[in-house]
């Protein structure tokens, strides 16, 4: 690119970015309607049924409504928690693992404490998840601050102990292991006692689930904790430079700690919730939303509404996918991920599109 | 079975599921020293797999395979350095994507072949199969025990071994290799000095690739060509691969032993059993060890490393300084 320079836009309009972005997902579902053509699949029925998340046609739709939900509700959290750590730059990408230390967690306190009653039993189960997840990141954050030790790499390494902790737990078949079914010859989980189920509310034929309320309020609470509050306002300078926050006489370590062990609790409490509201754990139980929730976090700019958004957009498109998987054999919900793959580069290049200019090197340095 | 032909079986059976990881590390080994984390591992070497033993069947070419697989994955390569240098976006989520993207690929392309039942049998294709037999080698093979264990491999065990070394002798001997640790460690002098940085970038970031995939084509081979629905060729070889960069010190020389020292703990979930049947006395304790401690191990002692490498602070850590961090010429 000799010859020519990449200048910064600073004067971005809001409607600009927004028909970015529209013209980058466009582009993406027509790379992957041109996949689907190539298995044979007639992509514009694929898609309808994909995004109407199987609703058309189907006996119970308050099933499909549930289903998503389910989806949605680890995913916005965990994005909303990631996107936490990602503002101060600290790269948690532990989510996968600090998911399933948050369901173990729950799990014990659900088959230990069901004598309890019902709302005070989920209660601790939440609670003693995001002690525990919380833990994990403030141990990685403390390395981080007095070591410098690449979080990165530490959060990674993390998810996978946790993966084979969880699958331990999973296959074996001993007495002390009470997570396991007792009536089962093969290792399979138990079900939770009654009490340790996430209750909801019925709302015509859906079964709205608190956690889903609690998910919503979640996003409301950390928009003005990050707008409004001292320690918000903390992280945005730390993420902006942490020299200034230095400067203005902030204690820099303490700031990164504390939010990545909110990030990490919060993580952690999504992963109590999912626990609670399969009323079991299993191996695959993240259902991969440690790495969604990077791509939703990202894709949204870290912006608290955007995430909220974009991870109820995702979750269509993933529940989307089971959906249409019923009738598409030969595409499964991995599709989803593809999408949201090239959807992410989309977007990346829209960004850029955005963001700089490309001028020749003559005008440049008239500028 | 006797002693000696158990621990032999052994050692052969470390070498056969290590070399994978050899080629997944010394990719992201050159990748990194270029100062780029890619954590698309996984995704890359998945699709440098499938591809290229898709490619070789048809053509009934192992060659083309190798090819194939080498440039499909370049290509992945390309795209990550196409978003982190060109676009300037940033590497963790980029490579985060591109194993995300690359495992979907993997299963879409496969999902979609077998629904058609167009999923190309390893056997149909003799030439593939031919060449991914074992190869004595004249002389060492006959050596008692050595020359089962280390002598009668594949073509690409011993291409993988020649390639970390020749790897280690560009990146430490040759003047590129030079430029190339120089842009690792410090983008901007080194562009003062009159190095093309995104050039250099570009270049060993596809290599790294290219090289990742066939690493995944060995594990699709090894695995004989046969698709299944709910795992991946690949099955987090290349997170354990990034994991070996730290223990091996960004040292490709030093890749192969760490290659071996991780394959013996992920060769042990398998060989646990034999081995304590065979020598109770001595060995009897391996069975008490669960199976999935052998797994996490690899992750558990790179973790330690990392926490004890930034504790000390060493200075003669490998670790390019510039990793991770993006360069834009215009922040200089």
């Amino acid at each position: 690119m000799k010859g020519f320079h990449l200048v910064r836009r600073t004067n971005v309009k809001l409607w600009q970015r927004i028909l970015f972005y529209v013209i980058g997902i466009l582009v993406s579902l027509v790379i992957g309607a041109i996949l689907l053509s190539t298995l044979d699949i007639d992509p514009i029925k694929y898609y309808r049924q994909m995004m109407t998340i199987g609703l058309i046609e189907n006996k119970y739709p308050e099933k499909a409504i549930e289903g998503l939900l389910k989806i949605f509700v680890p995913l916005l959290i965990v994005s909303l928690a990631l996107s936490l750590s990602y503002r101060m730059k600290f790269w948690n990408v532990g989510g996968e693992g600090e998911f399933i230390v948050g369901a173990i967690i729950a799990a014990v306190i659900a088959f230990k404490c069901s004598s309890l009653p019902g709302p005070l039993v989920i209660l601790l189960m939440s609670l003693a998840a995001f002690i525990a997840s919380g833990l994990i990141g403030l141990a990685v954050a403390f390395l981080k601050v007095k070591f410098n030790t690449n979080e990165t790499l530490v959060t990674l390494m993390i998810n996978y102990i946790a993966l084979y902790v969880i699958t331990y737990i999973a296959d074996t078949k001993k007495s002390w292991n009470f997570f396991l079914d007792k009536e089962s010859a093969r290792p399979k989980f138990a079900k939770f006692p009654d009490p340790a189920k996430m209750p909801g509310i019925k709302i015509g034929n859906v079964n709205l689930l608190y956690s889903v309320i609690i998910a919503l309020a979640l996003g409301v609470i950390i928009y003005f904790y990050l707008k409004s509050t001292k320690q918000g306002y903390e992280i945005s300078v730390v993420g902006d430079s942490t020299d200034t926050a230095r400067y203005a006489g902030m204690n820099v370590g303490r700031i990164v700690m504390r939010t990545v062990f909110l990030s990490a609790a919060l993580v952690g409490m999504a992963g109590a919730f999912s626990a609670s509201t399969a009323a079991t754990i299993s191996t695959s139980i993240t259902n991969n939303v440690g790495w969604t929730g990077v791509i939703v976090a990202w894709l949204s700019k870290l912006s608290t509404p955007g995430i909220a958004v974009v991870s109820l957009l995702i979750s269509v498109l993933q529940y989307g996918c089971q959906a249409a998987s019923v009738s598409y054999g030969s595409v499964d919900h991995n599709f989803a991920d593809l999408l949201q793959g090239v959807i992410l580069f989309s977007v990346l290049v829209a960004d850029f599109a955005l963001n700089f200019r490309i001028v020749r090197r003559k005008e440049a340095d008239n500028v | 079975m006797s002693d000696l032909e158990l621990i032999t079986l052994f050692v052969f059976n470390i070498v056969v599921y290590s070399i994978p990881l050899l080629y997944g590390t010394c990719g992201e080994i050159i990748t990194e020293k270029s100062g780029s984390l890619n954590l698309g591992v996984e995704g890359t070497m998945a699709v440098g797999a499938i591809i290229g033993y898709i490619a070789g069947c048809r053509s009934n070419s192992f060659l083309v395979a190798i090819l194939v697989s080498f440039l499909a994955a370049s290509l992945v390569g390309a795209l990550f350095a196409f978003f982190t240098v060109t676009l300037q976006a940033n590497q963790n989520v980029t490579g985060l994507t591109i194993t995300t993207l690359g495992v979907a690929l993997y299963f879409f392309i496969g999902k979609g072949l077998s629904g058609m039942g167009k999923w190309p049998v390893l056997s149909s294709s003799d030439k593939m199969v031919k060449g991914f037999k074992n190869i004595e080698i004249p002389g060492l093979s006959s050596i008692k025990f050595v020359g089962k264990a280390f002598f009668t491999h594949n073509i690409l065990v011993y291409a993988g071994v020649v390639m970390a070394i020749v790897l280690w002798i560009y990146i430490e001997k040759t003047s590129m290799g030079l430029k190339l640790r120089a842009i690792g460690e410090n983008p901007a002098a080194a562009d003062s000095l009159g190095v093309n940085v995104n050039l250099y970038k570009y270049i060993h970031i596809m290599l790294g690739s290219g090289i990742m995939g066939i690493g995944g084509l060995y594990m699709g081979l090894n695995m004989s060509g046969s698709f299944e629905g709910s795992n991946c060729w690949i099955n987090g070889y290349g997170w354990i691969a990034i994991a070996l960069v730290i223990f091996a010190n960004w040292s490709t020389l030093r890749a192969i032993g760490g290659t071996f020292v991780f394959g013996f703990f992920n060769t042990l979930i398998y060989y646990n059993g034999p081995l304590a049947n065979q020598f109770p006395h001595a060995l009897g304790w391996l069975t008490k060890i669960p199976s999935q401690f052998y797994s996490a191990l690899p992750f558990i002692i790179t973790l330690i490393v990392l926490i004890l490498s930034s504790v000390r602070k060493n200075s003669s850590s490998g670790e390019p300084a510039a990793k991770g961090i993006n360069y834009y010429r215009e922040d200089r």
